[in-house]
């Protein structure tokens, strides 16, 4: 991974992990959650779409979908929360597969359109299906996994780094490259003898499993999910996390992530000022640095070659 | 019977009149302009602060608010979209964030309550029997005209024969000597246009607010999937389809399901033809 | 020797002068959770603003001033925990006042109760909201409701008002439903046809509809077709403006009323150009003498801010007082003793008597809170219709209804 990536991952871990403990603020560690939270979502979806360069514009059905699966087994069944962990994982990765079938020999918009479409559908069944789901009121009362807000957030915070990795050896194995491969000429590698089908629907499926074990994490923290979670908000808000990290650089997504939840969170003090000043930042971010800002930072301050 | 007809027309109609805007500028530029639901937030918004707050007469405030609709699109077009065009993710993230702070504009210089633009023709007016709200007719009437007059403006004008050749081919167009940039410029005014007028003229019978453009964005995607994104006559058919088959369910089946409506149709679409009833082939 | 006597003499000093100051300049701070872009939030902030500065003026409470910090909840269950997180545990207020959302609230419910402080609800109306304090008392005792009245009790209260009213003035006895398709408004329904039936009257249509919905004009037929004479509406979250033009559009030949959220708001006529004549829609407050501190509380209100409040601003002034009342009484600003005092409770309001249920629910009766059937009559002036006790005019039908 290179000596000074290494050192600069180590100083990131110890901030993230250090902080909370030493502010000592249940307020705090608990936008450290959510921040580690969309860490992993971001992460989900650059490892698809910021590799394959097919841009999923529906993230939020596997998140939605791990949340539900969490809500369902704890909320009207009881179950123990741990339990979720597992469902909400499987429930995802079927949702990716059922979406995928059809959409991914779709083109550039039509496939964005048809995943935000299907994150659409789902929000207006979880809607009407309101005598299992609750409707817009949702599912309330879920129980925490953690009790302590330091607890939780180490378990997240390490889950995160677990989903770093994980993505990041298969982004840098064999797999990762066939599917930057893919981005570059799909007829190419059809034509090489690569089943790309199987490549596509597989790291999406990879990318939901992750999505719903970070829908999992924030049903069990906020201990209540709504429809909201399948919304296309959520989805496009993934998406400019991982973009403002850097595309295809999956731990600069997850900073990303980070990065925005904090900021959104630390400018409670514009009042109603907050989000309008959040967008123009973005607006700025976007227009002036392609690249992102996380990862080309970091390339920057590093030095050296890539 | 005949109420359906006409209700099912007027909803058709608006519907047509957002979905044309946004597969026009798809279709000649290759551009997913998700702003486009705030063009006709701010085309509404400009109806109510002209005469509300100016107090100008009515159609003096409705072409006002075209034009500065028209302007901000053209704008927005040259400012942010231009020097990014080469990536169209990088396109549909800025016009996302043009969408999202006019969003919070609104709510800041309005606030959330909604606002009331008043109407061009405030009586009902009687149509073989059926009393349809004047001012729907006119939306009805407006939307066939301003189509129209593009339709025409497209095929039969100079102009529009250099808009059709940026659409096929944008670099030969440019040796064959069309400004191919300015070409997208003037198209997304028009798109912009549009769906400024669509904000002026249904204002007054639909909800003015600032989370319209929510709303308005959604029913433009599904009008131009099933239509086929890039083709203007496939969102007329889509918005007629997809209007009718509302106005149908409202009247005759279940008043709750009306929203699943245009999902569901966007769902049989993907599934059955990616590419809409009048698109260019999909498939990667 | 020479440099330890003044130093000995400051600390002397400095420790008199700590002993002699007031225990307590800390202010009591209180927290405001609340919409801050929607209009609901503003009039709760400041109508907060209001108690605060009276009640200082006053002398504080307990000698100690009141103080309020604002965290906003939007419409996000995401942004309502944390709003909830911060408040109590980085702003460490002492009391939580605010709500709008029943969402947002329900998933806030568990982060209330863990951070062990006071919350006074002024503007959700789920039944579900207090009905947690029934199932574990211990965690969840903190809650209040100040303020609406739930939607069960509100339902009872519009088949009052449709018995003597609809009914027994305007002689009509058949009824359709429309509203629009909320957890809470299913949950209402039902209560409030069983107790429609049970007056003799009919339900000759219900319908509920998805709250983005913008074209009702098929209700509108189908409810002429059924023969209902009066038509029951609730609404909270959907397009009221819309829904009140498109009634007036279509000249829907007959009175019509009930729950329009967006209807209370004292500009909602003019908004629609006036269309909104003969609806009647339930308020929680309006200038009219309630109570005695109705109209003093409405005219001071528009006065600091140019506009009418709307029903959270009462409910938010009312909980400030409220609670100003319970610490006085139980000495100390420590949760449970207050919430003692809270549940022995029965203060007169902005609108009535306050007072809670085992739910630590707000009650109805006669001189506690009830809803006010207010009818927007000619040029959009607005009279209460019922109950009789408060009533300032007589039911009208809309002009275009013979």
């Amino acid at each position: 991974m290179g000596k000074r990536n290494t050192i600069g991952a180590a100083v990131l871990l110890a901030l993230f992990a250090g902080l909370p403990p030493l502010l000592h603020n249940h307020y705090l560690t608990g936008v450290f959650i959510v921040c580690a939270i969309d860490g992993i979502w971001a992460a989900s979806w650059d490892f698809f779409s910021g590799l394959t360069g097919r841009e999923n514009f529906g993230q939020a059905l596997f998140i939605g979908g791990g949340a539900y699966a969490a809500a369902f087994l704890n909320g009207n069944f009881g179950l123990n929360p741990w339990f979720s962990i597992p469902a909400g994982i499987a429930v995802a990765v079927v949702f990716a597969l059922l979406v995928g079938f059809p959409t991914l020999r779709l083109k550039g918009p039509y496939f964005a359109l048809a995943t935000l479409a299907s994150a659409a559908i789902m929000q207006q069944v979880a809607i009407n299906l309101w005598q299992y789901t609750g409707g817009s009121e949702g599912i309330y009362g879920l129980d925490t996994l953690i009790e302590s807000s330091l607890g939780f957030y180490y378990l997240v915070l390490a889950l995160m780094v677990a989903t770093v990795v994980v993505l990041g050896l298969i982004a840098r194995s064999r797999w990762g490259t066939i599917m930057r491969a893919i981005k570059g000429d799909e007829t190419a590698c059809q034509a090489a003898g690569i089943n790309v089908t199987f490549y596509k629907i597989a790291s999406l499926a990879v990318s939901a499993a992750f999505a719903g074990l970070g829908g999992v994490l924030f049903a069990h923290y906020q201990q209540a999910v709504t429809p909201d979670d399948f919304d296309v908000f959520l989805s496009i808000s993934v998406i400019i996390m991982a973009y403002v990290g850097g595309l295809g650089t999956i731990w600069g997504a997850a900073c990303g992530g980070i990065l925005l939840n904090l900021m959104l969170e630390l400018m409670r003090g514009l009042g109603e000022y907050r989000l309008w000043v959040y967008y123009v930042i973005l607006m700025v971010v976007l227009f002036f640095m392609r690249e992102g800002f996380v990862a080309p930072l970091w390339r920057r301050l590093r030095g050296g070659n890539a | 019977m005949l109420t359906v007809l006409i209700y099912g027309a007027v909803t058709s109609a608006v519907l047509a009149m957002l979905a044309v805007g946004f597969t026009l500028i798809f279709g000649v530029a290759r551009i997913l302009n998700l702003a486009h639901g705030a063009f006709y937030a701010i085309g509404a918004y400009c109806a109510y602060s002209f005469t509300a707050l100016l107090k100008l007469p009515l159609i003096v405030s409705a072409l006002l608010s075209v034009a500065v609709v028209a302007v901000f699109g053209m704008a927005m077009e040259r400012v942010l979209v231009r020097p990014l065009r080469r990536s169209s993710l990088a396109v549909l993230m800025i016009t996302l964030t043009v969408a999202l702070t006019v969003e919070q504009v609104l709510f800041i210089a309005f606030g959330s309550q909604s606002k009331n633009v008043p109407a061009f023709v405030n009586f009902p007016i009687n149509v073989h029997g059926v009393s349809v709200d004047g001012q729907r007719l006119l939306a009805l009437a407006i939307a066939v005209v301003l189509i129209g007059a593009l339709w025409l403006f497209i095929q039969r004008t100079r102009l529009g024969s250099a808009i059709l050749a940026v659409s096929q081919d944008p670099e030969a167009a440019q040796y064959m000597g069309i400004p191919a940039n300015r070409i997208f410029t003037i198209v997304m005014g028009l798109s912009a246009a549009l769906a400024g007028a669509a904000g002026v003229i249904s204002g007054p019978f639909l909800s003015v607010r600032p989370t319209m453009d929510q709303t308005a964005m959604i029913t433009a995607f599904s009008v131009v999937i099933v239509g086929g994104l890039g083709s203007i006559p496939g969102s007329i058919l889509a918005a007629c389809i997809i209007g009718y088959s509302q106005t149908i369910v409202a009247f005759y089946l279940n008043p709750e399901w009306t929203g699943t409506v245009s999902l569901v149709a966007i769902l049989l679409t993907l599934v059955l033809r990616p590419s809409g009833l009048m698109g260019r082939v999909v498939n990667a | 020797m020479r440099r330890i006597f003044p130093l000995v003499t400051s600390a002397v000093f400095a420790g008199a002068m700590a002993m002699s100051m007031p225990a307590s300049a800390k202010p009591i701070l209180i927290g405001l959770d609340t919409p801050i872009q929607h209009q609901v939030g503003k009039d709760t902030i400041a109508a907060v603003k209001m108690a605060v500065d009276e009640i200082n003026a006053k002398g504080g409470v307990l000698g100690r001033k009141l103080a309020y910090v604002v965290a906003d909840e939007g419409v996000d269950p995401q942004l309502g925990v944390s709003a909830i997180n911060k408040l109590t545990s980085d702003d460490h207020v002492n009391v939580l006042i605010g709500g709008y959302s029943s969402g947002v609230q329900l998933a806030q419910e568990p982060h209330i109760a863990r951070s062990k402080t006071i919350w006074l609800g002024v503007g959700a109306a789920s039944p579900n909201i207090t009905a947690l304090v029934g199932k574990d008392y211990d965690k969840y005792k903190y809650i209040f409701r100040v303020n609406p009245l739930n939607s069960a009790l509100q339902a009872k209260q519009i088949v009052d008002f449709a018995t003597h009213v609809v009914k027994g003035q305007l002689h009509r006895d058949k009824v359709a439903i429309l509203g629009e398709s909320a957890v809470w408004v299913r949950g209402l329904v039902p209560v409030l046809v069983k107790g429609l039936e049970k007056n003799g009257m009919k339900v000759t249509y219900q319908q509920l509809f998805d709250e983005s919905m913008t074209d009702f004009t098929p209700l509108f037929a189908r409810v002429k077709d059924s023969g209902a004479r009066y038509l029951l509406i609730i609404l909270s979250h959907a397009n009221s403006d819309v829904f009140v033009k498109q009634l007036y559009e279509a000249r829907l030949p007959m009175p019509y009323g009930g729950i329009d959220v967006k209807s209370m708001t004292p500009n909602f006529c003019s908004r629609v150009d006036g269309h909104a004549v003969g609806e009647t829609t339930v308020n929680f407050i309006t200038r009219a003498p309630i109570t005695k501190k109705t109209i003093p509380f409405w005219d001071k209100f528009v006065k600091e801010n140019g506009r009418a409040p709307v029903y959270t601003a009462p409910g938010a002034y009312n909980a400030v007082y409220l609670y100003a009342w319970a610490v006085r009484k139980a000495g100390t600003t420590k949760a449970d003793a207050v919430i003692k005092q809270l549940e022995k409770a029965d203060y007169l309001g902005v609108g009535g008597r306050i007072k809670f249920n085992k739910l630590h629910d707000d009650i109805d009766g006669p001189g506690y809170q009830n809803l006010l059937f207010v009818q927007w009559q000619k040029d959009c002036t607005r009279a209460v219709v019922w109950p009789k006790s408060v009533a300032t005019g007589k039911i009208v039908l809309p002009p275009w209804v013979k």
